[in-house]
């Protein structure tokens, strides 16, 4: 049923991969969590900063995220609601659990930051008290599309860096002879051979 | 930053779902089919969609005060390269699914007035935070060509291996 927290949550390592998130090797986690409204202004001006600051590179490192979104909603329609609320959503390579112990312990200021600005975040690390957060908030249900799902964030990286790359070498190689385009496409070959 | 980054945007919109509709709305969204077969496919740009209903906030006790949802809503987010306009046009031309997943929302105006569609889901349409990628510039057709590109040169390569100058030259010039 496509319902966010209806009802008990199993924990993180009993959580079913068929919620209507997951389609050949992606995973998206949509999160749906409250912010004490006296700590809005923090987090507007955060995600504001954040491109400027180190929290970029932080996201960058993790390279199996293919897109990821935060979203601050300030009411919903036909609601009173106490609290604001932090929208996020990720996709990316495999389960979300794999990488919790990562966020866990290597951006762990990151996320101190940002969820634990609302009310009983489970303030990493350690990495289990999260785990089973991200189950009980994760909303579920659904459907879910992914362009190129069977392809991991790495491969569409990689793929995309080898393609830059070997247009500028075709640019260059109808100029050459084949003595110089021969070592010229061996050393393009090494050059990407850990893209290839 | 905020719903675009690079040449990608991102679309997220809540949706008030009409009461007693909830139900109906979980089930045609649950026999939607996924991969090729899913509505997202027909449009070449998107790289990511995820439609799904909520009905209640998760309660994070026991320091929150609970908030309790009179209706359930419906989030449609997409990620795509281009323009928002282009996006919804493209939308209201080659998914009429459209009508079924916010035909159950209030206000919902159907696909055939254009503009008032696209005003509809402008003014569902919430504002992102942040919004990051790795290839903010990258065009659906750029990742399939790039991956496409990428398995030749490796087909090539592995099949040129012992070749000499003249005819690794020339079967290169032929190949690409």
């Amino acid at each position: 049923m496509g319902t966010a927290g209806a009802g008990p949550r199993p924990p993180a390592s009993e959580y079913a991969a068929s919620q209507g998130n997951v389609l050949g090797r992606m995973t998206a986690l949509t999160l749906m969590t409250p912010v004490r409204r006296q700590w809005l202004w923090f987090l507007r001006l955060g995600f504001r900063l954040a491109p400027y600051s180190p929290l970029r590179d932080h996201i960058i490192q993790f390279n199996f995220i293919k897109y990821v979104r935060w979203v601050l909603v300030d009411g919903l329609d036909g609601e009173d609601l106490k609290y604001p609320y932090l929208h996020f959503e990720s996709n990316f390579d495999g389960p979300w659990e794999h990488y919790i112990d990562a966020f866990a312990y290597v951006i762990a200021t990151d996320i101190r930051l940002t969820w634990g600005r609302g009310p009983d975040f489970p303030h990493p690390p350690p990495a289990e008290p999260l785990k089973d957060w991200i189950a009980a908030n994760s909303l579920d249900g659904g459907t879910y599309y992914c362009a190129h799902a069977e392809h991991s964030t790495r491969d569409l990286q990689n793929a995309l860096a080898v393609r830059d790359a070997f247009l500028d070498f075709r640019a260059r190689a109808a100029s050459l002879g084949p003595d110089e385009f021969k070592a010229a496409w061996q050393q393009f070959l090494t050059d990407e051979q850990s893209r290839l | 930053m905020s719903n675009e980054n690079g040449t990608a945007y991102a679309l997220t919109t809540y949706a008030r779902v009409e009461t007693g509709h909830e139900d109906a709305l979980d089930a045609y969204l649950a026999a939607l089919p996924t991969g090729a077969g899913s509505p997202f496919a027909r449009l070449d740009g998107v790289h990511l969609a995820r439609v799904q209903v909520f009905r209640r906030l998760v309660h994070q006790r026991p320091h929150q005060r609970p908030d309790r949802l009179r209706h359930a809503h419906l989030v449609v987010s997409t990620t795509f390269n281009g323009g928002l306009d282009e996006h919804l046009d493209a939308l209201a031309e080659h998914v009429p699914e459209c009508d079924e997943w916010w035909g159950h929302c209030v206000r919902y105006p159907g696909r055939e007035d254009r503009a008032a569609f696209a005003a509809y889901v402008r003014s569902i349409q919430r504002r992102t935070s942040l919004f990051w990628t790795p290839f903010p510039t990258a065009t659906g057709d750029d990742v399939r060509t790039s991956i496409a590109l990428r398995a030749q040169v490796i087909e090539f390569a592995a099949a040129t291996q012992h070749l000499d100058a003249d005819e690794l030259h020339r079967r290169f010039l032929h190949a690409f």
